[in-house]
């Protein structure tokens, strides 16, 4: 049997692992592992490896039936009229998501990539919230702060923090569990950072930007890199988040949240997501499915199936990210280019705003302008300013309530894949005090339902009940609940 | 032609000559076996780079003269892309051919159809030690690398310019650069379990260099070496005997060398074996690529090492490493493939080959060797009369 094998990069998140796809000639995949990528050297985690199982296709529909191709995007192209609103969080390439951007102003609008801290934040953070360090300062930084578990959110820094600890590194963790690696695992105050964690010039902090990131705690850490001369990295969920961001640079985004406000009080009547599920994405499901059927226009762009391709209006089914040709920015600002050279997507994307075919070529030369650079070159960073920016006064949403459910995230949380993560996590105390039997599911309850699941007594923060899968009661990243038999 | 004959033999061909390794036999003859069809597909390495290259299963001879040529940093196990029942050959270093014949034992390989062509191994690099490598070692730009060989001792490098820029093995590794760590302590130099085994030791006088040092091990051998001759693609000179027996002093010395290398990795465990196996495990994510890559397991998607763990579990080790120990007890050929691809750098071949080593001496038994013996918890079912 042939097989086409294209040189890719994982989509699982923001680090942007190099990998391989062989496509068989009846369409199924295997990934294999490229050990000369430079990100990975061609390692790759359980999400990486378990791709080939958990990609599936989507299948264009309009109104729940299945189309062709071409009639769910003229259909599309019908549907989207002014007054539309566009998604697009970075699961694409930077060139679908600008050809998006395009049809957007077409339609005299932006395409917001779901990060409302932007919005919160001052300009001159934006640079520094977007880029972060290469992975290979990483190694060679003195002192590491996390605020994030590697482990579960992005298993492939565990490598270059284990690097650093050989190379005399200390690792302290700030979070809801404690994490191996770390010589010390701390719960601090915000307001306390700078005088707990004694950071300078050789320390890298490493922290997360998703959409339910409150800015707030975003302008913390902005100010604890500032003041004590550290680098900063906020991981992103999405593959190509970064390239997106510097796509869509001075744009007035809407969070996730303000969308769905907007949805609900009948402001925005037409939604437009390019490979963007906020189904997925959103902590509040339930809600999140809510709003979505008061639309008029559900119009969904994307490479794969999910739950929000079940519930849109009409779904254009573009080719698996690995087919497209394009270029992806990951965590470090490296620019990483598919092998893959089908443009259907964004020819699609084209034809809904009278385009003709072939607006690959001139949307690529624009990626190149913005990056500054002649040509893709994996092993180049292109060079980001980043300008100084002022302390800013910030006072982070507390988090903490007597018991909660909180969402650690991860590849699978985040592209809401059930997997090995079908279980939340507890300290011994937490199931001492609610007589939790082993072998027996604890019960979480919230005021929006229960659930029985499965658990794992680890190091978790008191009152924590730390889950990586979304589970139907929950609120937010953080949710009330209570813990019973 | 008969099993134990030895030859020197290159390729007709001229463009295959100049840029197969040691004169192109090895691409001549599996390239001639799918143009006569001797094999319906040959496994090959397509460059896409000087540090990377894709395994392909390919019908087409010219994909095979275009892989021709030694890549030493691209540390890939070729067995795991054989399909049952299709009759087809592939260019093996000692790994592949082992675990060829271990998945030939577990009955997923069809080794009467599995034509496999030795080539002797001194051990490969993982691309991203060798790039930098070139960097502090030989202060090169890896882009500016146009080829590589290994000679007496010393790993080559060509650069653009026609320079060639050497290095002793011996200084590379005790800078920790070189050779992947399972490879130091490789025993198996000389592919004796291929159906022919082929490489650059022993070629002597005019043509050294220019010609492949050929042992027939199996009548698949002699069909295959035959099969080129016929067709024109190759042509052979009998092996004189000081050539054979610099390809012993040779393959003699390296065994030394891994003898050496074994003292220093492989030495027992002191202490608890439980503390030591829980601490050389504890950065695991459960990514499972270590199963996924092995090319001696045989279990696919029902394992019971995956079967019966989960990340939900709280032992003191996850039953899928104890399960991988077991299974692998008599079947881990050192290949190195687990260590390579695992996220938290964790030495796995190491780890298993301490597992497994102890059992594989007790039981005589060295994995992929021949068909003959089967492994030792496997259970004769003819013999037994099912």
């Amino acid at each position: 049997m042939n097989e086409t094998i294209f040189t890719t990069v994982c989509p699982g998140c923001s680090i942007a692992c190099g990998m391989y796809v062989r496509e068989k000639d009846d369409g199924t995949i295997d990934i294999d592992w490229r050990k000369d990528a430079v990100v990975n050297a061609g390692k790759l985690c359980r999400f990486g490896v378990r791709l080939s199982a958990n990609l599936k296709n989507a299948t264009s529909r309009v109104d729940g039936n299945e189309v062709e191709f071409s009639d769910a995007v003229t259909a599309a192209g019908k549907a989207i009229g002014d007054g539309a609103t566009f998604i697009s969080v970075g699961n694409t390439t930077c060139a679908e998501h600008l050809a998006l951007m395009k049809l957007a102003e077409s339609k005299s609008a932006i395409v917001n990539t779901g990060m409302g801290a932007f919005s919160s934040i001052p300009s001159e953070c934006h640079p520094t919230m977007g880029v972060g360090v290469p992975l290979d300062a990483i190694e060679n930084a003195k002192k590491i702060v996390l605020f994030i578990d590697p482990y579960e959110q992005y298993p492939l820094l565990v490598r270059r923090i284990l690097a650093a600890k050989k190379n005399g590194a200390t690792v302290t963790a700030v979070g809801w569990k404690a994490v191996s690696l770390a010589d010390e695992n701390k719960t601090i105050d915000p307001a306390n950072y700078e005088s707990d964690l004694d950071l300078d010039s050789d320390s890298v902090i490493i922290a997360e930007l998703n959409p339910s990131t409150d800015p707030a705690r975003v302008m913390v850490l902005l100010n604890l890199a500032k003041a004590s001369g550290a680098a900063i990295m906020f991981m992103k969920p999405f593959v190509n988040a970064v390239g997106c961001d510097i796509a869509s640079k001075k744009t007035d985004q809407k969070s996730l949240d303000q969308i769905i406000a907007e949805i609900n009080d009948g402001t925005i009547k037409t939604l437009v997501c390019l490979d963007s599920d906020l189904i997925e994405i959103m902590p509040d499901e339930t809600a999140v499915r809510e709003a979505l059927g008061k639309l008029d226009n559900l119009i969904v762009i994307t490479s794969r199936a999910s739950a929000i391709t079940d519930v849109a209006k009409i779904v254009v089914a573009t080719e698996p990210f690995y087919k497209k040709a394009g270029t992806v920015v990951n965590a470090e600002g490296r620019a990483l280019h598919n092998s893959g050279e089908s443009t259907d997507g964004i020819d699609a994307i084209g034809a809904m705003m009278g385009q003709p075919v072939g607006m690959y070529d001139e949307i690529h030369a624009t990626l190149l302008a913005t990056l500054g650079i002649d040509e893709v070159d994996e092993r180049v960073i292109p060079t980001y300013e980043k300008p100084e920016y002022g302390a800013m006064d910030a006072n982070p949403t507390a988090e903490a309530v007597e018991t909660a459910l909180v969402y650690a995230g991860g590849p699978f949380f985040w592209n809401g894949i059930v997997d090995d993560n079908d279980f939340v996590e507890m300290n011994l105390d937490m199931v001492t005090a609610n007589s939790l039997l082993k072998g027996i599911p604890a019960k979480i309850t919230s005021d929006k339902g229960e659930v029985a699941i499965k658990y794992k007594v680890s190091d978790v923060a008191p009152g924590v009940v730390l889950s990586n899968m979304k589970l139907p009661m929950t609120t937010g990243m953080v949710t009330s609940v209570t813990v019973s038999r | 032609m008969e099993i134990g004959d030895c030859y020197v033999g290159w390729a007709t061909d001229e463009d295959i000559r100049t840029r197969g390794a040691s004169g192109g036999l090895v691409t001549a003859m599996l390239a001639a076996a799918l143009e006569k069809g001797l094999v319906e597909a040959v496994v090959v390495l397509k460059k896409l780079g000087e540090f990377e290259a894709v395994p392909v299963v390919t019908s087409d001879p010219e994909e095979v003269k275009a892989a021709a040529g030694s890549m030493h940093s691209v540390p890939i196990v070729l067995s795991r892309y054989l399909e049952y029942g299709t009759k087809v050959a592939l260019p093996a270093k000692p790994c592949d051919a082992r675990s060829t014949i271990e998945q030939a034992k577990r009955g997923q390989v069809d080794i009467d159809t599995t034509y496999i062509v030795g080539l002797n191994c001194g051990g490969t690099m993982h691309p991203a030690m060798t790039r930098k490598m070139l960097d502090v070692m030989y202060k090169l730009d890896p882009e500016d690398i146009e080829g590589e060989e290994i000679d007496k001792g010393k790993l080559i490098f060509e650069t653009k310019d026609g320079e060639e820029h050497a290095i002793k093995i011996d200084e590379l590794e005790e800078e920790g650069y070189g050779r992947r760590e399972s490879c130091q302590y490789c025993f198996t130099n000389i592919p004796v379990m291929a159906d022919i085994a082929c490489g650059n030791w022993g070629v002597i006088g005019d043509l050294a260099g220019k010609g492949t040092f050929v042992e027939i091990n199996t009548e698949k051998g002699i069909e295959i070496l035959r099969n080129a001759i016929d067709s024109g693609a190759v042509e052979v000179t009998e092996a004189d005997e000081k050539g054979k027996a610099i390809r012993a002093k040779v393959d003699g010395a390296m065994m030394k060398v891994a003898a050496a290398a074994n003292e220093k990795y492989l030495a027992p465990i002191e202490g608890s074996h439980l503390d030591y196996y829980m601490n050389a495990l504890k950065d695991c994510i459960n990514c499972g690529a270590c199963k996924t890559v092995c090319p001696v397991c045989a279990c696919g998607e029902g394992a019971k090492c995956t079967e019966y763990s989960s990340a939900a579990d709280t032992y003191k080790m996850s039953l899928f490493h104890l399960v991988r120990f077991v299974h692998l007890m008599d079947s881990c050929i050192g290949c190195g493939q687990c260590t390579d691809v695992c996220p938290a750098d964790i030495s796995l071949t190491h780890i298993y080959q301490r597992f497994a080593r102890p059992m594989q001496d007790e039981f005589e038994y060295k994995p992929g060797m021949d068909m003959t013996t089967p492994p030792f918890f496997g259970v004769d079912l003819l013999e037994e009369g099912h």
